[in-house]
């Protein structure tokens, strides 16, 4: 791999996570998360050269739905600026990007959401194609739980160990105060609640909530001189795969695999085992289990999930709170936190190199890998 | 920019109102057949796709890069979807751009399109916002009394917007791809029905279906053609906010940064003299000598002079929209990377019957929102 620019992650901000705000529009909610990220700094917003959002029109229920969160991203006087309709992550990503090509030093990436505006079981039907799948009523819990139980019957996954990998999550989520769920619970009390659609549980399936996101991003030359422990990007890559769900193999992710085979490669790491933290996009403990095969990590059952390698779900994962359109960047941001020592009460100690990923899409159609690291990857 | 950038492919639908024996993705996919065969490329040398469109209630399919990997041919490769308003076929493109430059990917695919037959247009451009009135009155309701103000402001004699509309046709009659050609003279467009005063219907854009794929390279694969690149010399995207007290939404201030940035960085210090070729994104008529004026042609209030005189028709000093621009083809998400793949295509010297003699730097832009987003790009003939 030819040498990279250094870029970090340097600030984040959010909002709670909560079922509902309703008394605060997205732009409400976003401003002062912009102003706590900036301050996270002791940056000023002119300093800023590039900012880009992350949102879904359809999330909000309106056409140019990130049109009104420009005010209180601070575009004026005018600034370079772009948007891109996917979770905020992907923004993040292409910051990275721009990065490396030179074109901006420092910027900030914003997620928001208004989910409790619309229904989004019918907004993320409208994702599937429209001739084949979306016309079979197919939802979000529909098709995660077709790959869950594909996943088990292929694997030979029963339902207690669903309930094993979930509770360890929210037990995890008990710890964030920022997550949604924040309940400790046992497996026994989750493989009690009744079936979402099997074989998938209400228990094992995490709350849609809605948040506001803003992390701020800087290279090297400015990010040692806006945080004290900047956590550097080492490696990142992000992969999609054909949607239509009966022509891939459900038990595995080949989109996350290949995306962390070259993140990976990019880190000079061998596999997620030599992480010491890892974040996962997972929004059903089936989703946790094909993703720690995809990415080398323990297989998270008979109990070793906890122990054994690197730290998995810290946050309590997408489990505890699923705010559509910012649950990725919040991976990235909870890999931030580990590293820069701001992780609270759940900091995993010591941790120098974190894996983070995202998924967008149905059945994990398509996955992000990112890995963060204490030390500059490139000298 | 880092590194240096180049179109090595352009391909575009036939572009109409309906598109009627395609769905979205075969739509898609005609367009990026055709700008990988322009390249002499297949799908396994492309190693990532970006993707642009306006507002997804437009087809009624929320994020259709999901749905489109297949027709893309994005299995296994990374792909992002941006959306920047009316701005965004311009902004994917340089966002595509931004991708070669960064030194990470050799090749990149970027596709924008718009199947508006699909759905409802003045429905899905006539949004609600918390605490603001609902206008219901679509796009050109919306920017009327902004073409009013340019009027009273610059004091245009009233005919200028009818002589921008004639001409955009005129040009489009040579455009194989345009979606209106019927020719159309001054008196037909001063005779049609009043829409939102002083825009008439002859004076607005259409509603249309198409997409348009354009292949980008780094130089060393650039220069393998088959084909002459187009070099990318500069572009940017700037944007502000709606309610600005004191914002000009006639000539914006963030259309104006945007161009001084892009002139500085392609070493341009008189458009009028170094462009050669411009396609600004013109969804009514008035918006012509606007942005004449917003991207620095000519003086402040002096665009309406450009169009009386006649020197952005073909054959003048600076031809606007050869290919007949937004006002005859506007498939929303794809018009704007149409005014880049147009500006491509002329410094090429491969835009056909509407093709302008001896382009060097040609112009490429869009606009979106309330005349808040802008999306600017110089093209060249030279490296």
């Amino acid at each position: 791999m030819s040498k990279l620019r250094n870029v970090a992650v340097v600030g984040f901000a959010q909002a709670p996570i909560v079922d509902a705000e309703p008394h605060r529009t997205a732009p409400e909610m976003l401003y002062p998360v912009v102003k706590q990220a900036l301050a996270s700094c002791g940056v000023d917003r002119k300093d800023i050269d590039y900012q880009c959002a992350g949102s879904s029109d359809y999330i909000d229920g309106r056409a140019f739905s990130f049109s009104q969160v420009l005010e209180v991203m601070g575009a004026w006087p005018p600034v370079q600026d772009s948007h891109v309709e996917m979770d905020a992550i992907f923004a993040a990503h292409l910051v990275w990007v721009k990065m490396q090509a030179e074109e901006c030093d420092t910027a900030i990436v914003c997620g928001f959401g208004k989910c409790s505006e619309g229904s989004p079981t019918h907004v993320l039907n409208l994702q599937l194609d429209p001739f084949y799948h979306a016309s079979l009523g197919l939802d979000h819990i529909s098709t995660s739980a077709l790959q869950a139980s594909a996943y088990m019957s292929a694997k030979g996954v029963d339902d207690a160990a669903l309930a094993e990998v979930t509770a360890r999550n929210r037990n995890a989520g008990a710890r964030n105060p920022d997550t949604q769920l924040r309940k400790a619970t046992s497996a026994k009390e989750l493989q009690a609640t009744p079936w979402a659609v099997t074989p998938l549980r209400e228990g094992y399936l995490p709350p849609i909530g809605e948040t506001a996101t803003c992390l701020v991003l800087a290279a090297e030359g400015k990010a040692e001189k806006l945080c004290d422990k900047p956590a550097w990007i080492h490696g990142v890559d992000h992969r999609i795969e054909l949607q239509t769900i009966g022509a891939r193999d459900l038990t595995r992710s080949a989109s996350t695999k290949l995306a962390a085979d070259k993140a990976f490669a990019m880190a000079g790491l061998n596999s997620g085992r030599d992480a010491d933290v890892a974040e996962l996009g997972s929004t059903t403990p089936a989703e946790e289990l094909i993703l720690r095969d995809a990415l080398g990590l323990p297989s998270g059952l008979g109990g070793n999930g906890a122990k054994d390698g690197p730290a998995v779900n810290p946050s309590g994962s997408p489990l505890c709170g699923n705010p559509l359109m910012n649950t990725g960047l919040l991976r990235l941001a909870e890999g931030f936190r580990q590293l820069s020592g701001r992780a609270g009460e759940r900091a995993v100690g010591g941790a120098k190199r974190a894996v983070v990923h995202a998924s967008a899409g149905h059945c994990l159609q398509q996955n992000i890998v990112w890995v963060l690291g204490t030390e500059r990857r490139w000298s | 920019m880092s590194r240096a950038v180049a179109v090595v492919g352009v391909g575009q639908t036939h572009h109409n109102s309906k598109l009627p024996d395609v769905n979205v993705a075969e739509m898609v996919r005609i367009a990026v057949d055709k700008a990988l065969a322009d390249a002499g490329l297949s799908h396994e040398d492309i190693d990532a796709i970006v993707l642009g469109k306006a507002p997804d209630p437009l087809e009624g399919i929320m994020q259709p890069e999901q749905y489109l990997a297949g027709a893309l041919g994005a299995h296994l490769k990374p792909i992002i979807r941006v959306h920047t308003a009316g701005s965004v076929g311009c902004t994917t493109a340089l966002t595509a751009v931004t991708h070669v430059a960064s030194g990470l990917f050799g090749r990149v695919l970027t596709v924008a399109f718009e199947k508006q037959s699909e759905g409802n247009a003045m429905w899905a451009l006539s949004p609600n916002y918390a605490f603001t009135p609902p206008m219901v009155a679509g796009a050109g309701g919306f920017f009327a009394p902004y073409c009013r103000a340019y009027i009273k402001r610059s004091g245009s004699p009233s005919h200028i917007g009818a002589v921008v509309a004639a001409n955009a046709r005129d040009n489009a009659g040579r455009n194989e791809h345009a979606h209106l050609k019927d020719p159309m003279t001054v008196e037909d467009v001063l005779g049609s029905p009043m829409l939102w005063d002083p825009i008439r219907f002859l004076e607005t854009c259409p509603s249309s279906d198409g997409a348009i794929a354009i292949v980008l390279a780094n130089e060393e694969l650039a220069k393998k053609g088959p084909r002459k690149p187009a070099w990318i010399k500069a572009g940017a995207t700037f944007t502000e906010p709606m309610y600005v007290p004191g914002r000009d939404q006639v000539s914006p201030l963030a259309g104006r940064t945007c161009a001084k940035h892009v002139y500085a960085k392609a070493g341009i210090t008189d458009p009028w003299k170094q462009i050669q070729v411009a396609e600004f994104y013109v969804p009514f008529s008035w918006y012509e000598p606007m942005w004449l004026e917003n991207l620095g042609f000519c003086e402040l209030n002096d665009g309406w002079k450009v169009v009386d005189r006649g020197d952005q028709k073909m054959g003048r000093h600076l031809p606007v929209n050869p290919s007949g621009g937004v006002l005859n083809t506007n498939p929303i998400g794809a018009s704007g990377m149409l005014r880049f793949g147009e500006a491509a295509l002329q410094v090429m010297g491969r835009a056909g019957e509407h093709q302008v003699p001896n382009v060097k730097n040609a112009l490429g832009h869009a606009y979106g929102g309330g005349a808040q987003y802008f999306s600017i790009a110089i093209l060249s003939s030279e490296l």
